[in-house]
């Protein structure tokens, strides 16, 4: 025990490290503790290890001062800012939490009881409890079992769910479990960044009142009454920026009561008006040069429609507008390094829009008029013009938390590493058709959408997130388990045996990089 | 190049001829069987393909989610309910058309797929590429047409089903306009009817529908009108137990629900 506490402190020191010394070579950053005041400039870089990503705030600078954003509003000391922070693209890196825990000593709100810990029952200030939020950047996310409707009325499931395990201990603990009082079912996410918001809640293509996927009915906006898009959080339960953050408030800040009208309008005017891209890039320079490629940085975002679908050579999921393809080569090395970084990223962008491969077993995929297999291009479901999310509601299953394709640590009598993750054992009834690619029963780490819906179709469904900002935000996925572009892009070769060569997969995570 | 063009026009006026007639009800030798898909790896898009009794039938291609005929699934079997055309074969196989497609129950033995050849490449120009599409989207938005006014004091709407099929994604749209018919109509009284069907295969045999499929669909349909807070008619819900009889020719259109909307 001694033993693995050690190690465990030994590990965070070496992160502080690599933290520091990756502070040190990209610039200043950041920390926004809530309720300082510092005012929020129109607009402002932040470096990270690709370069540097852009704030834009389009109503200009921001008195941050009572602001409900960046206040402490709850009962924990928390702000929204905490999990929402610039630097960090308006998300939270992994590299921004140890850098908390070191200057704090996991004293800042940050590391919470109620969902900054791996379960709230557990001894304070010791790393060990914080293992899912210092190694993976995951909050914890408590959803009531069985689901409810909006109104409040329980969902019947179309299956049945058990801990297999739980290294959290929270699922299967008596207060906090799913055989407790309240059933509760703990799951881990990473918070997702609080911008370009226009794209994560258009009211254009694909929005009707029934979800395009399966036909079921589209979650409505309770104040108008209007379908949603429904891809604004990975398990879509909120579907406006107002269920969010009164949902946030109430859950990760602990706030006693409701926010006020006020403050609500605050946070969601706010969340509006926030922009973020990479402005820049550290091997490729300045991604927003006015004659350059018109998918990059905040105020291209800014001005882009939404809700647009891309994948067509008409609008383009993210515009190069035909540049950088071949750029000169001269006398200075600096210049011809950096037009040959700007080539690769032309040439990821190629990837990610023609590259065919075979999509398979995918649910809300496959199962959509594309049939399985289907052989198609990243883009096909990454097709929102400017920030390569879905269009209509856009949960699917690519496997990042079902079995057999979720990343589990390798189990043999060599390896001392143990798993992190919760896994569940999802079983469909017997009234229920089963899962087309999973069958009967289904392992996941997070069920996703199916704890939502309670159908056995949704089980491991997350909606895809937006692409931009990505350098700012590591690690990705829902659940934390890509701690680099390149794991990501590993990932899906590995899913789907695409064959990428070796350059084609640095071209694309050049590409993604400069998003 | 410039010399193709012609045969080119010549084949995208094949192919859009192609994809408008699979709608139209021929009055070709009905072919109906179970078989397990097979894809076909073209230069261009794939073709799905189904064997049945030492014969290759070309079923469709891929497109996309806005094609009359989307393709099935490996992993398993499809009831294809067909015709056969007298057009060339496509990727090798003898093109059935009009055709209806089910997805049916998973079979790991359903799992060819043959790589591209020379020889089965597509003659004409697909309607949409494997990658993004070009020119022609799909998906864009239909031009904004003023919604025409509502005369009619009752419509009937028809919604038909893969075989076993509950709700899916191609009833988003016919949904839509159930919804919003009722709206414009300020519609009192929604009467729903849940069918069940069956399919005479060619090899003699009948296939029937679960015993419960047709109160499962109109009950469905009725909870996600409801679900879109279409809840101020009343709803008068039944369904037939009985499967209607197959007689090989058009029996998909007994799987089916008729919605009534009623001012």
């Amino acid at each position: 025990m001694r033993t693995a506490r050690w190690l465990l402190g030994v590990t965070i020191c070496g992160w502080i490290v690599m933290s520091l010394a990756a502070s040190a070579q990209s610039g200043a950053r950041l920390w926004w503790a809530p309720g300082d005041g510092t005012p929020l400039a129109d607009f402002a870089a932040y470096g990270n290890d690709r370069g540097t990503v852009g704030v834009l705030n389009t109503s200009g600078r921001l008195d941050t001062k009572g602001h409900p954003f960046f206040e402490p509003i709850g009962t924990n000391g928390r702000a929204c800012v905490t999990c929402h922070q610039p630097a960090d693209g308006m998300s939270l890196s992994v590299r921004t939490v140890r850098e908390r825990w070191a200057a704090t000593g996991g004293k800042d709100p940050l590391f919470a009881a109620v969902d900054g810990m791996n379960c709230p029952n557990l001894p304070p200030d010791d790393p060990r409890s914080h293992s899912l939020l210092l190694e993976r950047g995951l909050i914890r996310v408590a959803l009531p079992w069985p689901p409810r409707n909006a109104d409040g009325s329980r969902i019947d499931p179309e299956f049945t769910i058990e801990v297999v395990r739980d290294p959290s201990g929270c699922n299967i603990h008596r207060t906090y479990g799913l055989e407790s009082a309240n059933p509760t079912i703990s799951v881990f996410r990473r918070p997702r960044p609080v911008a370009n918001t226009k794209y994560t809640t258009h009211q254009n293509f694909g929005v009707s009142p029934f979800i395009a996927k399966s036909g079921l009915p589209t979650a409505t906006d309770p104040a108008t009454g209007r379908p949603t898009s429904m891809n604004l959080m990975s398990d879509a339960r909120a579907p406006t920026l107002a269920v969010q953050a009164q949902d946030a408030a109430t859950q990760h800040l602990q706030l006693k009561g409701t926010l006020t009208a006020a403050q609500l309008a605050g946070i969601v005017q706010f969340e509006g008006q926030v922009y973020v891209a990479q402005v820049s890039s550290t091997t490729a320079g300045s991604l927003i040069e006015a004659d350059g490629p018109p998918a990059f940085g905040p105020r291209q975002l800014a001005a882009g429609d939404a809700g647009v679908l891309g994948n067509n050579t008409t609008r383009y999921v993210f515009p190069m507008g035909g540049k950088w393809k071949q750029l000169p080569r001269n006398a200075s090395e600096a210049d011809n390094a950096r037009n040959a970084a700007r080539e690769s990223i032309a040439r990821g962008h190629d990837v990610f829009m023609f590259r065919t491969f075979w999509i398979r077993d995918s649910m809300h995929l496959n199962t959509v008029g594309l049939g399985n297999p289907t052989k198609r291009t990243c883009a096909t479901c990454h097709g929102m013009h400017m920030t390569g999310m879905d269009t209509v509601n856009g949960w699917m299953d690519i496997g990042t938390t079902n079995l057999p394709w979720a990343t589990e640590v390798p189990l043999n009598p060599w390896n001392e590493a143990k798993p992190q993750m919760p896994l569940f054992r999802v079983t469909c009834k017997p009234d229920v058709k089963p899962h087309p690619f999973l069958g009967r029963v289904i392992y996941t780490q997070d069920p996703g959408r199916a704890l939502i819906s309670g159908r056995c179709n949704d089980v491991g469904t997350i909606v895809m997130e937006q692409f931009r900002g990505l350098a700012a935000r590591a690690p990705y996925f829902s659940n934390g388990s890509a701690a680099t572009l390149r794991e990501i892009v590993d990932f899906y070769d590995r899913r789907y045996n695409i064959g990428y060569s070796e350059q084609e997969k640095q071209d694309l995570v050049n590409f993604l990089g400069a998003l | 190049m410039v010399r193709h063009r012609p045969a080119l026009r010549r084949a995208r006026a094949a192919v859009a001829v192609w994809l408008l007639s699979v709608s139209v009800v021929g009055a070709q030798q009905p072919t109906n069987f179970v078989s397990c898909p097979i894809v076909r790896d073209t230069a261009s898009v794939p073709c799905w393909l189904a064997e049945y009794d030492g014969e290759l039938y070309f079923l469709t291609l891929q497109t996309d989610v806005s094609a009359p005929v989307t393709p099935p699934w490996l992993g398993h079997r499809v009831l294809v309910e067909g015709a056969v055309s007298a057009e060339a074969r496509i990727c090798g196989g003898i093109v059935l058309k009009p055709v209806h497609l089910s997805v049916l129950e998973s079979d790991a033995s359903c799992n060819t797929m043959l790589p591209a050849e020379e020889r089965y490449n597509l003659t004409f120009e697909p309607p949409r590429p494997p990658g993004p599409s070009g020119g022609r989207l799909a998906f864009d938005n239909a031009p904004a047409t003023p919604r025409p006014a509502v005369t009619a004091s009752t419509r009937e709407f028809v919604v038909f089903y893969p075989f076993d099929g509950l709700v899916g994604f191609t009833h988003a749209g016919s949904l839509t306009e159930i919804l919003q018919f009722a709206r414009t109509l300020n519609a009192r009284e929604i009467e729903i009817v849940g069918y069940r069907g069956s399919v005479r295969l060619s090899n003699g045999q009948t296939m029937v529908e679960e015993s419960t499929i047709g109160k499962k669909r109109a009950e469905q349909v009725a909870m996600l009108l409801k679900g879109a807070n279409l809840t101020e008619p009343s709803y008068k819900v039944s369904w037939r137990e009985e499967a209607a009889s197959a007689t090989g020719v058009d029996d998909y259109l007994s799987r089916r629900v008729v919605v009534t909307v009623r001012r």
